[in-house]
C-alpha cells in the first residue's frame, strides 16, 4: 500500500469514528427509576395448551391446498408457532397448507391485486376492517354463524369489523384483536402525583403538563399521518361523547362534542407534547418510551414486550391503563389491531371449505395463539380462553409486579372498532386511511383553524368520502351537507 | 452467354430494405413502452372515469366526477403546491452543487477518486434505504444531526437555535419541507454532476486555450464558453432531476407521509393515501393523471433538446 493510500485509509477510519461517535442519542434529561429489586427476567417457554373445542373437519378432494398471506407478526414467537400449526392442520386433513408473512401494508396491497388479478392466495390475513373489499370476496357468513354458534357471543369489536350491515355479508372472520391501552413511566407519574396513572383526560393534561414542566418529558400522543395517531384522535372523540358517524351511518362529526375534543387536543398539545407528535411514525412512541423520553404513549403491550427483553428495570417502571375517562364519562378507545382473514371471490370449491376448515380450527386454539403471542392477541370469542383472565393476573411473561396487565381483563368493555358506534364500513375506512382525524386535531393545535372551523373542514372531507360509498350502495345513511357547529 | 439471374436471398431483401429493418428493430422497444406505460395509462385513465374500489374492479363509468371531489379537498391543493415547490426548490440547488461538483472534478487534486466514489455513493443507494438513513439523522429525539449541534453549542439552552434539546425536522412545517428538499438535492446531485462532467469534459480545449491566451479569468472561462456550451447537457440534467423529483413517491413516504398535517403533500403520496389506504381507486387514479400534462411537456422538452444536441 503506498504511503498516500495509506492516508486516505486512516483518514476514511478517522471519520468513519467521528460519525460513529456523533449517532451516540444524546443523555435524556429524565429521572432514573431506582431498582432495588434484582433484575431478573424469567419468561416461560411456549407451551401447548388444552384445546378446548374439537372441531368436524370434513374430507378435502386430493390435492386441495390452500395459501395464506398475513402480516409478520410484532411478536415473533407467534409466526414461530403458527407456521407449523398451519401445516400440522394440513398434514392430518390432507391438504398442502402454506403462509407467506408480510409487512402490514403489503397485506392490504396483496388483497387488491388478488382480487383485481383474480388469482393469488386462499386467505389474506388483514388488520383493519377490510369493508372496502366487500364486493370481491368470499360471503363469510356460515362460518362466523358456525364459530358463534360452537364458540357463543363474538366480541362486539370483531363482528362490527367484519360484517357490514348495507349489503348484510359478512366479508370476513375476525379471530382476534389486540388491546390498546396507555403505557406510562410509573415513576414520572406517581411523583406527579398519580400512583396508578392518568384516569382521565383531564388527568392527563395536568400531569403530562407538571411532569413536561418539571422534567422535561412530553407525552406522546401522535398527530401524524400514521396508525396510532389516528386511533389516539379517535379515542380522544368518543370519550368526549362524539363520533365520526352514529349508529345508522350519519355523518356526526360536526357536534358541540368533537369541536371540544379538538380544543383539548390543542391544549395537551400546547402544554404537554412537542412538535415531535407531528413527526410521528407507528414505531416512535414505543422508541420514546423505551427510551424514557416520553411520559404516556397510547399502544399495545409490544412495545412493553420487547422493553422487558432488552432492559427489565425500565420495564418494571411501565405502567399500564385503560382508556381515560372523558369529561362526561364516557370511555372509549379502538382495539390497536384486528386480526381479520377474507378469503376473495375467486377461491372455490374444495379450497374455499378447506380455508373456513382451517378458521374454525385456528379459532378453537385460540388459546395457544393468545398465549404464543405472549397475550398480545386477544380472542374474538371469549369462551375459547378461559385461561386469559389467569394469564394477565399473573402473566406468565415475567412482568413484575405479576398482575400488570390485569386490567385488560375487562378491555372489551372500553375497546370499540373502526365506525363506532356504527360499523367499520368503507366510508371510514378512507377517512382513517386519509388520515383527516389526526389532521383536524393538528390544524387546531398548530392554530392553523379555530377548532371549529378544523371540524368543518373535516366534516366537508368526511361527508363527501361518505356520499360516494353511500352512491355504491355500501354505506347507509342520509346525506348532511351542511357543517352544524360552523 | 447465357445470364444466370441471382434470386436474392429473403434475409437480403429485408436488410436492404430499411423500412421493414427499422420497424423490426423498434418494435421490441415500442411493444415495451405499450405494455408498460401505455397500458397502465390507459387503465388509469380508465380508472379515473369510473366508480372503481379496491374491492369492485368492476368499471362504471361516472364522467369527471372523481376530478371534481378530489380538486376541491384541501390535500389536493395542498399537494400540487408542494409538488412544484419541492420540485423547483431542488432543481435549482441541485443545478448550481452539480456545477460546482462538476467543475471540481474536472481539476486533478490529491484525494479525487475517494471524493468521486463519494459523490457517487447517493445515486447509487436505493433511494427509499438512502431517505431511511435521512430519517434516522433528523429523527425527532435521536437525531445525530441534533447531538453535534447540541455538542458545538448551537442548540440548547441559552444558545443560537433555541432552548430545546431537539429541532424536530420533521414536525415543523418549514424544517420538514426543507428535510425533503434537502433529501431530493443529496440523491439527485450526483446524477446532474456526472451528466455536466460529460458535457464539460467535451468541449474543443482549443476554445478554452484561446479563451485564456486573450486573457479570460477561470469564472470568466466557465461563465462564458463553457456554460453555453453545454446547456444542452445541462438542460437534459435539469429535466431528469425534474422528472425524478415530481414524480418521486419514496422519499415523502418514508420521511414525512405527507405531515406534518398537510405540509408535506405531493400528488405521489395522495394518490396513494386515496387510491391504496384509503380504497378508493378511481380517486387515486384521477389524482396520478395530474401528473400527465406536466411530464407530456417535460417528455417533449427532453425530446427536442437530445434533437438539438444532435444537430448542433
Amino acid at each position: 500500500m503506498s504511503k498516500r493510500n495509506l492516508w486516505y485509509l486512516l483518514g476514511s477510519l478517522a471519520l468513519l469514528a467521528l460519525l460513529l461517535g456523533a449517532c451516540q442519542p444524546a443523555e435524556p434529561e429524565i429521572q432514573q427509576v431506582e431498582v432495588t429489586r434484582e433484575v431478573q427476567v424469567e419468561v416461560e417457554v411456549p407451551v401447548e395448551v388444552e384445546v378446548p373445542v374439537e372441531v368436524q373437519v370434513p374430507e378435502f378432494p386430493e390435492g386441495t391446498s390452500i395459501h395464506i398471506v398475513q402480516w409478520s407478526h410484532f411478536v415473533p414467537q407467534y409466526d414461530i408457532w403458527f407456521d407449523p400449526f398451519l401445516e400440522a392442520w394440513g398434514d392430518a386433513n390432507g391438504v398442502e397448507a402454506t403462509v407467506d408473512h408480510v409487512g402490514i401494508p403489503d397485506t392490504t396491497a396483496a388483497l387488491t391485486a388478488s382480487i383485481d388479478a383474480g388469482e393469488g392466495p386462499t386467505m389474506v390475513e388483514v388488520l383493519f376492517a377490510p369493508s372496502a373489499f366487500v364486493n370481491g370476496v368470499q360471503d363469510l357468513t356460515d362460518v362466523n354463524e358456525q364459530a358463534q354458534a360452537l364458540w357463543g357471543e363474538q366480541a362486539a369489536s370483531c363482528a362490527n369489523s367484519s360484517y357490514l350491515p348495507a349489503v348484510d355479508k359478512w366479508y370476513g372472520f375476525c379471530h382476534s384483536w389486540i388491546p390498546d391501552p396507555a403505557d406510562y413511566d410509573s415513576a414520572l407519574w406517581a411523583d406527579a402525583g398519580y400512583p396508578n396513572g392518568p384516569e382521565t383526560w383531564r388527568d392527563l393534561l395536568e400531569g403530562g403538563k407538571a411532569i413536561k414542566d418539571k422534567t422535561g418529558v412530553p407525552l406522546g400522543i401522535g398527530l401524524s399521518p400514521e396508525l396510532d395517531s389516528r386511533m389516539a384522535g379517535r379515542a380522544l372523540i368518543w370519550s368526549y361523547g362524539g363520533s365520526i358517524q352514529d349508529e345508522n351511518e350519519n355523518v356526526v362529526i360536526d357536534s358541540p362534542e368533537v369541536v371540544e375534543a379538538v380544543e383539548f387536543m390543542a391544549e395537551l398539545f400546547n402544554n404537554a407534547m412537542t412538535e415531535e407528535v407531528f413527526a410521528w411514525t407507528p414505531a416512535s412512541n414505543n422508541q420514546g418510551l423505551i427510551a424514557g423520553e416520553l411520559s404516556y404513549i397510547l399502544n399495545s403491550i409490544s412495545a412493553y414486550r420487547s422493553l422487558q427483553k432488552i432492559d427489565p428495570a425500565a420495564a418494571d417502571n411501565i405502567g399500564f391503563g385503560p382508556a381515560l375517562i372523558g369529561p362526561r364519562g364516557d370511555q372509549a378507545a379502538s382495539a390497536h389491531v384486528w386480526g381479520i382473514y377474507v378469503i376473495p371471490s375467486y377461491v372455490e370449491g374444495a379450497e374455499l371449505e378447506a380455508a373456513k376448515a382451517f378458521l374454525l380450527h385456528l379459532t378453537a386454539n385460540a388459546n395457544q395463539a393468545v398465549f404464543n403471542s405472549e397475550l398480545y392477541n386477544f380472542p374474538a370469542f371469549p369462551s375459547t380462553v378461559p385461561q386469559l383472565e389467569g394469564w394477565v393476573n399473573k402473566d406468565p411473561f415475567g412482568s413484575r409486579p405479576q398482575d400488570k396487565l390485569a386490567l385488560l381483563a375487562d378491555a372489551l368493555n372500553w375497546t370499540v372498532y373502526l365506525g363506532f358506534p356504527g360499523p367499520a364500513n368503507p366510508a371510514t375506512g378512507e377517512v382513517f386511511g386519509a388520515s383527516i382525524i389526526p389532521n383536524m386535531m393538528g390544524k387546531a393545535a398548530l392554530g392553523e383553524l379555530s377548532a371549529a372551523e378544523a371540524v368543518c373542514e373535516a366534516h366537508a372531507q368526511i361527508e363527501d368520502i361518505f356520499q360516494k360509498w353511500r352512491d355504491d350502495g355500501l354505506v347507509g345513511g342520509e346525506a348532511s351537507p351542511d357543517c352544524a357547529v360552523g | 452467354m447465357s445470364v444466370e439471374t441471382v434470386r436474392p436471398s429473403r434475409f437480403r431483401l429485408l436488410s436492404d430494405n430499411e423500412r421493414l429493418l427499422g420497424a423490426m428493430m423498434l418494435a421490441p422497444a415500442v411493444l415495451f413502452i405499450l405494455a408498460l406505460v401505455g397500458l397502465p395509462l390507459l387503465i388509469s385513465i380508465a380508472f379515473s372515469l369510473s366508480d372503481v374500489t379496491v374491492g369492485d374492479t368492476s368499471l362504471d363509468y361516472v364522467g369527471l366526477e372523481n376530478f371534481r371531489r378530489v380538486i376541491r379537498t384541501p390535500q389536493f391543493q395542498r399537494a400540487v403546491i408542494n409538488t412544484f415547490i419541492f420540485t423547483t426548490a431542488a432543481l435549482l440547488i441541485i443545478l448550481v452543487l452539480a456545477n460546482i461538483l462538476a467543475v471540481l472534478f474536472t481539476q486533478d487534486f490529491r484525494g479525487k477518486w475517494l471524493a468521486r466514489i463519494l459523490v457517487i455513493l447517493p445515486w447509487a443507494t436505493p433511494t427509499s434505504l438512502g431517505t431511511l438513513g435521512w430519517l434516522w439523522l433528523l429523527d425527532s429525539k435521536f437525531s445525530p444531526i441534533d447531538y453535534v449541534l447540541v455538542q458545538i453549542g448551537l442548540l440548547g439552552p441559552d444558545t443560537l437555535l433555541g432552548p430545546g434539546l431537539h429541532l424536530n425536522y420533521l414536525g415543523r412545517e418549514y424544517l420538514a419541507m426543507g428535510s425533503v428538499v434537502l433529501v431530493h438535492v443529496w440523491r439527485l446531485v450526483p446524477l446532474s454532476a456526472v451528466i455536466l462532467l460529460a458535457g464539460l469534459t467535451s468541449i474543443d480545449q482549443e476554445l478554452i486555450d484561446q479563451a485564456q491566451v486573450d486573457g479570460a479569468s477561470g469564472l470568466r472561462t466557465h461563465l462564458q464558453i463553457k456554460l453555453p456550451l453545454i446547456t444542452p447537457i445541462m438542460a437534459i440534467a435539469s429535466l431528469f432531476a425534474f422528472i425524478l423529483i415530481f414524480t418521486d413517491l419514496v422519499v415523502v413516504f418514508v420521511l414525512t407521509r405527507g405531515g406534518p398535517i398537510y405540509f408535506t403533500q405531493v400528488l405521489s403520496m395522495w394518490s396513494y393515501n386515496k387510491g391504496i389506504e384509503g380504497g378508493a381507486l378511481a380517486e387515486g387514479a384521477a389524482i396520478a393523471l395530474f401528473f400527465a400534462p406536466v411530464l407530456l411537456v417535460a417528455a417533449i422538452l427532453i425530446l427536442r433538446t437530445v434533437r438539438r444536441i444532435e444537430v448542433t
